[in-house]
């Protein structure tokens, strides 16, 4: 062999090493940069906690009686302690890394435990609790103490009057729960619907279906939606779906039903493919061997056939769920962006997906929430990948 | 046999006494039947009620704005001239070129990496690299589009704008046509590669051992005769990677930067796709400035038909070319 070709060859070589290269440094940057901003801010509380700070405005009556209560043994010299109001206040972060003053103890003969709600007075929940955040105390001739100025200014203030004008507080907001649940409600509703539909089109097609061409015409219109973008999907939502759901259910705009109801168009043809491909493996034999039986066509789909095909529909559920999380560009025109603490199906929410558009589009984009997000999203849907990839592999040692 | 006598003879047929089980059988299959035909119309679900939204600007008065003119529509190098809801002045013309560019810049550059790792997972890697390679290329096809958007909007957004002081341009942000391309890349990348691994396996294996016999080198066998041999499977990787990135909405509209005129072509100028478009200021908008929206979604799923019929086109006339 020539030195020149040898050289050519290992030139070639080289760049399809190189090129294959480039797909690890893309899905190693990607999973890098997600984890390493993702992680600050991850935690249960943003899990399970609104995204709507709820703010609450406290007025108070003439105090007769102030707090006897002296500085409980577990604050640290971090929280600043008020025992004339009984309430220790400590300087900490909100769930987006803004500085915020959060209230780490309320003493139970506190006053401000008999605060006055100045918007509305029958709400129940309206009570100064561990973990809130003060975002402003007004005071009557005086400057007010604003959450800027520390936990340390607050108290100060606090401990110089007898009476405040009002004291405005809130549950942190920046949590997730609102869309997390819509994303958990938007697999099931879609799973629902697409599931069946799905399964039993690719039976008709696989065991009933005669070979003729409206058959091969119905296949041809189903392989063409897999070439349609998301986006159209979003378009067909927001014309069909929406008002149809408008009309018959209690929904007003955009909801959860209509986005999981374009969702589950988008993935039918996954779901017949996959599903098909599993039915297509189970041997006619199988088949013979229940009709020779006596079973009838129906009993044989049912009680021979489509239980040999479970491990396909499986992953097909499982690469939907995947599908589904993932999804934004249909569910941004299909149900709207609008971020929702309440969840109802008939209502606007957004999922995770979605959350992270939103908040992007938002000025000023809020990155570090939306990369939490990303980084949860990214767990799911690369643990079900894997997941998929797993069983396949098992399934793969049982069949052959 | 008289007419009536064959409807009877086929009424009978249908009327004949039949098992129970028989019935259930018929009763499945239609009720299966009429399942299929339902998932089959959703797609002419799709081109008739986008059909139909769409066509509106075209057709009412729009409120009072007046109808929009369908040839200055497709020419014009403005989206809109005139205020936000009081113009009927849209047109995509330049956008329907700005997204065909991108697509193209993508392909591009997607295509040879793309192609020469699939070749290399197929042919060249040891067997537990390949299998390696092919997770990581099946977990980047499963990264949904909204985690791309986010990384093109954080991290290649500033690399961009840095690029772009390099070389003494001004970029606003980084959002330019540079960071839309980048962001499509990786998006097609996996697509394309999985895609023509499939094809390069597929290559007989008579054809390698003959150019092998023949005294070639294996890198000599793999570049010119397999790669050939494949071509028109490679070929149909790239037309659904194209379709990938006409089609793409949430990633590109947050890299691209909305350019309300163009095209743009210059690798630092911001830009807009069909699909941006669309997604643009879509949270505070009513009246023309929405059902346009449904028009640009015609466009683009006109703009990706063509697409693709040129593309098969060129595919048939490839794939007759064979190495013998």
């Amino acid at each position: 062999m020539s030195n020149k070709r040898k050289r050519y060859d290992f030139i070639m070589k080289t760049i399809t090493y190189v090129a294959s290269s480039v797909a690890i440094i893309i899905l190693f940057m990607i999973v890098f940069f997600v984890v390493r901003n993702g992680t600050n801010l991850l935690s249960f509380d943003l899990l399970t906690s609104d995204y709507h700070s709820h703010v609450y405005n406290g007025g108070i009556d003439p105090v007769t009686d102030f707090s006897q209560t002296s500085k409980p043994d577990h604050l640290t010299d971090e929280d600043y302690y008020s025992q004339k109001w009984g309430i220790a206040l400590s300087d900490g972060e909100g769930k987006q890394g803004e500085e915020r003053v959060i209230v780490s103890f309320v003493a139970e003969d506190s006053p401000l435990n008999h605060m006055v709600n100045r918007n509305d007075s029958n709400d129940e929940d309206f009570q100064i609790k561990e973990g809130y955040i003060i975002q402003m105390i007004k005071f009557e001739g005086r400057q007010s103490a604003l959450e800027i100025y520390g936990a340390q200014y607050m108290i100060n203030s606090l401990e110089e009057v007898d009476t405040f004008r009002e004291l405005v507080f809130a549950e942190v907001g920046g949590g997730i729960r609102g869309s997390l649940l819509t994303t958990l409600y938007t697999i099931g509703l879609t799973l629902i619907v697409a599931l069946p539909v799905g399964i039993f089109t690719a039976i008709y097609f696989n065991e009933f279906a005669n070979k003729n061409k409206f058959t091969q015409f119905m296949r041809t219109l189903i392989d063409t939606l897999t070439g349609v973008p998301s986006i159209i999907f979003g378009l067909m939502g927001l014309a069909v779906f929406v008002p149809l759901t408008v009309r018959y259910t209690p929904a007003t705009s955009g909801n959860i039903l209509s986005g999981s109801l374009t969702l589950a168009v988008i993935l039918l043809p996954v779901i017949i493919k996959s599903t098909e491909e599993s039915l297509k493996v189970v041997p006619d034999d199988f088949r013979q061997a229940s009709l020779a039986l006596g079973a009838n066509h129906t009993q044989t789909t049912f009680k021979v056939v489509l239980p040999s095909a479970l491990p396909g529909i499986l992953t097909a559920t499982l690469l939907s769920i995947g599908r589904i999380i993932g999804e934004s560009a249909a569910l941004i025109f299909a149900v709207g962006t609008a971020i929702k603490d309440d969840i109802s199906i008939f209502g606007k929410s957004t999922t995770l997906s979605v959350h992270i558009w939103s908040l992007l589009t938002d000025e000023p984009a809020n990155i570090p929430l939306a990369t939490t997000i990303a980084l949860i999203i990214l767990m799911v849907v690369l643990g079900l990948n894997l997941l998929v990839k797993l069983l396949s592999i098992k399934f793969m040692k049982k069949f052959s | 046999m008289t007419s009536l006598e064959k409807i009877k003879s086929s009424l009978k047929s249908i009327f004949r006494k039949r098992h129970k089980r028989e019935y259930i059988d018929i009763a499945i299959t239609k009720f299966f039947q009429l399942v299929t035909i339902l998932s089959a119309s959703f797609i002419i679900i799709i081109v008739i009620f986008i059909a139909r939204e769409g066509i509106k600007p075209f057709i009412s008065n729009n409120d009072g704005l007046g109808r929009v003119d369908l040839v200055s529509f497709l020419t014009g190098t403005t989206w809109l001239r005139g205020p936000t809801f009081q113009s009927n002045l849209y047109s995509v013309g330049f956008i329907i070129i700005n997204t065909l560019y991108i697509a193209l810049l993508s392909l591009l550059i997607a295509m040879p990496i793309g192609v020469l790792s699939a070749l290399f997972i197929a042919k060249i890697a040891p067997k537990r690299l390949a299998g390696f390679l092919r997770t990581v290329v099946e977990l980047l096809a499963a990264i949904p589009s909204i985690v791309f958007g986010l990384f093109g909007s954080s991290v290649i957004l500033s690399m961009v704008y840095n690029l772009a002081k390099l070389f003494g341009v001004q970029s606003p942000g980084g959002n330019s046509v540079l960071a839309t391309v980048l962001v499509l890349v990786m998006m097609i990348l996996p697509t394309i590669t999985a895609l023509s691994e499939v094809a390069i396996r597929s290559v007989g294996k008579d054809i390698e051992e003959g150019s092998l016999a023949l005294g070639a080198t294996k890198t000599q066998t793999h570049f010119k005769v397999i790669l050939t041999s494949a071509k028109s499977g490679i070929f149909a990787s790239a037309i659904l990677g194209i379709g990938r990135a006409l089609g793409e909405a949430t990633a590109v509209s947050l890299v691209a930067g909305n350019a309300r005129s163009g095209p743009s072509f210059g690798f630092f100028e911001i830009t807009s796709t069909l699909t941006s478009t669309m997604l643009q200021g879509l949270k505070e908008t009513i009246g023309l400035d929405y059902d346009i929206r449904f028009s640009v979604g015609i466009v683009l799923m006109i703009v990706i038909l063509i697409t693709n019929i040129i593309l098969n086109y060129f595919k048939k006339r490839i794939g007759q070319v064979y190495v013998k």
